[in-house]
């Protein structure tokens, strides 16, 4: 593990006396019970969906209304604090964490604030979960697009903050072709309006800007967002292959006839077989190298005819078996290992690494190829579980961090399945976000002066940076941050490559697919 | 032209500040406020394709790539860039972008910022940016692709950018319905359309003005498109047919109708809660002012009027059809052309809020990009 550098050091009396007024001020805000200054009740908050990377909050603090979120915000301006907005906690790149600074939780914020069926619209508090919004939304034959894996945990703010996917984003877009305004609280204390809950609006787009911001340009604390109505039908295909490269051509020739199915995911043999041996058996075939869940849905009779396009496609790609789930029960039964997978993972080592790297699609069968490579190269074993229609990779690599020689192998893998995804024109993440864990990557991918205009855009929303400082876009990119660092405020610099073990169920399961 | 000669000019431009008009094939130089600039940065030759894998369903052009000649590129492979904004496809990518124009295509298609995947500018002190990349997902780093998106050249030059395109529907078929009947008729039309489960491409009415323009006939019509495969489309064509009396029409006429523009010195947008323009629709297209051309994007939630066709009779149009949207509810009023001298009167600006003024004077701090053209920060 390479140790973080060196954080600009307080004087221990002032930290001292500091946490405590601040904790008694907060405490006045949002109530004693919601803030958290012991460590050990603080061990909770160390960590996020990437458990590998922890890093101590000094204080948390869990607002109850959007006017104590306000208030809690101002308060921490006026003193000039740093801190870190937070949902669930599951996101899995390390974004969520605060380095001996503030964690303002939002999950408290949890209101469905208004319901507008007929123009199709919510708005809510950030605190609200993904899956309940959507359980709220169906009894009228609406959902909310956006479905990560862990939308039964995860909160609304938390995807805006991360722009979340999820598998049905390859047809309905992410999180940020769905939010359509935003009240946001700056790291200020001033409050803007982004985007517009009632029409178009003209001028910057600074909600495209926000979303995706990973709390850096501060907090949402009303989101409102698009509606879409349910498809009239939904059919989904399992097709096996015996050989990874068949699927991955079958994939792209999918995408090349012009369906855009709700989903397309894929799977490679070593998922498969931990998937059913274990007690998410989806009744996968075992002697599969890989399978292609794919999901088509729209009008009944589109939906009938892209069904047999995409059956003809899968065999004419030589595809073993192309099964159709009969009715719901099968249908679920066949997501729930994907959903799953992530999970299942634990029956082959204690710790889990995984990358969320986006290729063009159309190298799929190389870049796949080339990972199988490196991981014989390196004598790891490599399972493959992802969106495959969209080209956004999800290696996975399980194995023990308490055998230095085998971590050594694993990260060394996954560094050079990282570059094999850049050098093959992708991006470093897909929908998982920077955060600290893939910082180190950002410069492999955007020039100086790219970054250096992402450290501008920053300052802008948070002159002092005191909004989840030390993500996303490393400190040293940024030309003016580099002239005026230090001062009050903690900024700690990550290391550039994470040699953290990734301890399991990474991806909190899915209970249902859609 | 290449990103370094854009990158000189800017340079110049900053040290002797003498601010740019940025055009590319300046076929909309009257949309917006007036630009306070004697010097002109054309893209007009910084044009074509830089990468074009089919398979991948994306594209990169230079952003002086005519409309005309990504449809022409995307066409050999049976794949199109779903993007028809009002004017002509004689205007380039990179205006389009950079002015968030979109047309009746957008409510299913998306606008332009949900269709661009990446781009690469140039910023008011002359440095290469790029943001986002060439795959179709992406969440690496803060987005400077959105932000760029209807920014109108104020933030930098767009150079270059990437695309998703979709694969051309297997049927692509038009109808218009004739609303002949009373206003409540019209009205009661309107509803069921949006109601049914039909999913089409694109979804307009028209006012009787808008649709003499056309040369449909002289009631309000409804142009309805529907695409996809042959199945899909039948059966929504079939589906129409139990609500009103659809007759074919060629798709040409969606050329005429972002062509409708023409020589309009007025052109506002204004955008609502679709469930109010669906009220006010029936008696929105009613009205008959001639010159004044109104269409409905109920799904969108866009009324776009177009003021100054040949048979024009003033701004009273303007004034009739706002009388009939509740404007308190409605904070979309989008100018995006009006005479010269009114601007300041009607729109002074539009990035005058602190953050925009931040961004503004931090991606171009001397402010030679289009100066004015959003109106002035403070």
């Amino acid at each position: 593990m390479t140790p973080p550098q060196a954080s600009p050091a307080q004087t221990p009396s002032s930290t001292v006396s500091t946490q405590s007024a601040v904790a008694e001020r907060l405490a006045e805000i949002v109530g004693e019970r919601h803030v958290l200054s012991r460590q050990s009740e603080l061990l909770v908050y160390n960590s996020d969906g990437l458990p590998g990377y922890r890093r101590q909050p000094k204080l948390a603090v869990f607002p109850g209304s959007g006017e104590e979120a306000v208030a809690v915000v101002r308060f921490l301006a006026k003193q000039g604090l740093p801190f870190v907005p937070r949902g669930a906690g599951t996101g899995l790149s390390g974004g969520a964490l605060a380095d001996d600074i503030v964690v303002i939780g939002l999950h408290r914020l949890k209101k469905i604030i208004s319901l507008d069926v007929e123009n199709r619209r919510a708005t809510v508090e950030p605190g609200v979960v993904n899956l309940r919004l959507n359980k709220h939304v169906a009894p009228h034959g609406l959902l909310y697009a956006p479905d990560p894996s862990s939308e039964a945990a995860c909160t609304i703010g938390g995807n805006v903050a991360e722009n979340a996917g999820g598998p049905h984003c390859l047809k309905y877009g992410v999180t940020l072709n769905h939010v359509l305004a935003m009240t946001v609280i700056l790291p200020s204390g001033e409050i803007v309006e982004l985007g517009s809950k009632v029409g178009e609006r003209d001028g910057y787009d600074l909600r495209g800007a926000f979303i995706g911001s990973e709390g850096c340009f501060g907090l949402a604390l009303e989101i409102t967002v698009k509606l879409t109505p349910k498809p009239q039908t939904v059919r989904t295909l399992l097709a096996d292959f015996m050989s990874v490269d068949a699927a991955a051509h079958v994939t792209s020739a999918i995408i090349a006839s012009g369906i855009v199915p709700a989903a397309l995911e894929f799977m490679d043999g070593p998922t498969i077989r931990v998937v059913e041996d274990s007690i998410y058996a989806a009744g996968y075939p075992r002697d599969a190298e890989a399978i292609l869940l794919i999901e088509l849905d729209g009008l009944e009779a589109g939906v009938a005819a892209d069904l047999e396009t995409v059956r003809r496609v899968c065999l004419d790609g030589a595809a073993r078996n192309v099964k159709v789930a009969r009715d719901e029960a099968e249908r679920m039964k066949l997501w729930q290992g994907r959903k799953k997978a992530f999970g299942a993972m634990g029956r082959l080592a204690p710790h889990l690494i995984v990358q969320d790297a986006v290729i063009p699609r159309t190298k799929l069968p190389e870049v796949l190829a080339t990972i199988h490579a490196i991981s014989e190269k390196y004598g790891v074993v490599v399972c493959n579980v992802f969106h495959a229609g969209d080209g956004n990779l999800h290696p996975n690599i399980a194995y023990s961090a308490d055998d230095p020689a085998e971590s050594e192998r694993v990260h060394k893998a996954m560094i050079e399945i990282m570059r094999a995804c850049i050098d093959a024109g992708g991006s470093i993440t897909g929908e998982h976000g920077v955060g600290l864990d893939k910082m180190g990557y950002m410069e492999a991918i955007f020039s100086e002066t790219s970054l250096n205009a992402m450290c501008e855009l920053r300052s802008v929303f948070d002159p002092e940076r005191r909004s989840n400082p030390g993500k996303v876009v490393p400190v040293h990119a940024c030309k003016e941050w580099r002239a005026v660092s230090g001062g009050r405020l903690r900024i700690a610099e990550p290391p550039a490559e994470v040699h953290e073990p990734r301890p399991l169920e990474a991806e909190p399961a899915r209970p249902s697919a859609r | 032209m290449s990103t370094q000669a854009v990158v000189s000019a800017v340079k110049e431009s900053v040290e002797t500040a003498s601010p740019l008009r940025i055009e590319a094939r300046a076929t909309w130089l009257d949309a917006g406020r007036p630009v306070r600039a004697h010097k002109t940065l054309s893209l007009r030759d910084d044009s074509g394709v830089v990468g074009y894998v089919p398979g991948d369903l994306t594209l990169t052009v230079r952003a002086g790539t005519p409309l005309s000649e990504i449809e022409q590129v995307t066409r050999e492979h049976d794949q199109w860039l779903p993007l028809d904004p009002y004017g002509t496809s004689d205007g380039t990518i990179g205006a389009t972008l950079a002015t968030a124009s979109a047309g009746p295509l957008s409510a299913s298609f998306g606008l332009p910022r949900d269709l661009l995947l990446g781009l690469e500018f140039v910023n008011g002190r002359g440095e290469v940016v790029r943001g986002g990349g060439k795959v179709v997902k992406n969440v690496a780093g803060f987005d400077l692709s959105r932000l760029l998106t209807g920014s109108w050249g104020t933030l930098g030059v767009i150079t270059e950018v990437t695309l998703r395109l979709y694969a051309l529907p297997k049927v692509d078929r038009t109808f218009a319905i004739a609303l002949k009947g009373s206003e409540q008729e019209t009205g009661r039309v309107i509803h069921v359309i949006t109601e049914s489960a039909l999913s089409p491409y694109a979804l307009q009415y028209f006012s009787r003005p808008a649709v003499r323009a056309l040369e449909l006939g002289e009631h309000p019509v409804c142009l309805i498109r529907f695409g996809g495969n042959d199945a899909v489309v039948r059966a929504q064509v079939n589906a129409l047919s139990q609500i009103a009396k659809p007759e074919e029409t060629e798709s040409e006429i969606w050329t005429r109708v972002r062509q409708l523009d023409g020589s309009a010195h007025t052109v506002v947008r204004i955008s609502s809660l679709p469930v109010q323009f669906r009220a006010a629709s029936a008696r929105i297209l009613g009205d008959d002012v001639g010159g004044i051309y109104v269409s409905i994007d109920p799904r969108r939630g866009v009324l776009r009027i177009v003021v100054g066709g040949e048979d024009a009779n003033g701004d009273s149009g303007t004034a009739a059809i706002g009388s009939s949207v509740d404007f308190h509810e409605s904070q979309g009023v989008i100018f995006e052309k009006l005479p010269p001298d009114i601007w300041s009167a009607v729109s002074p600006s539009v990035v005058s809020d602190p953050l925009s003024q931040g961004i503004k004077r931090a991606y171009d701090p001397r402010n030679i990009l289009n100066p004015g053209i959003l109106g002035d920060l403070m």
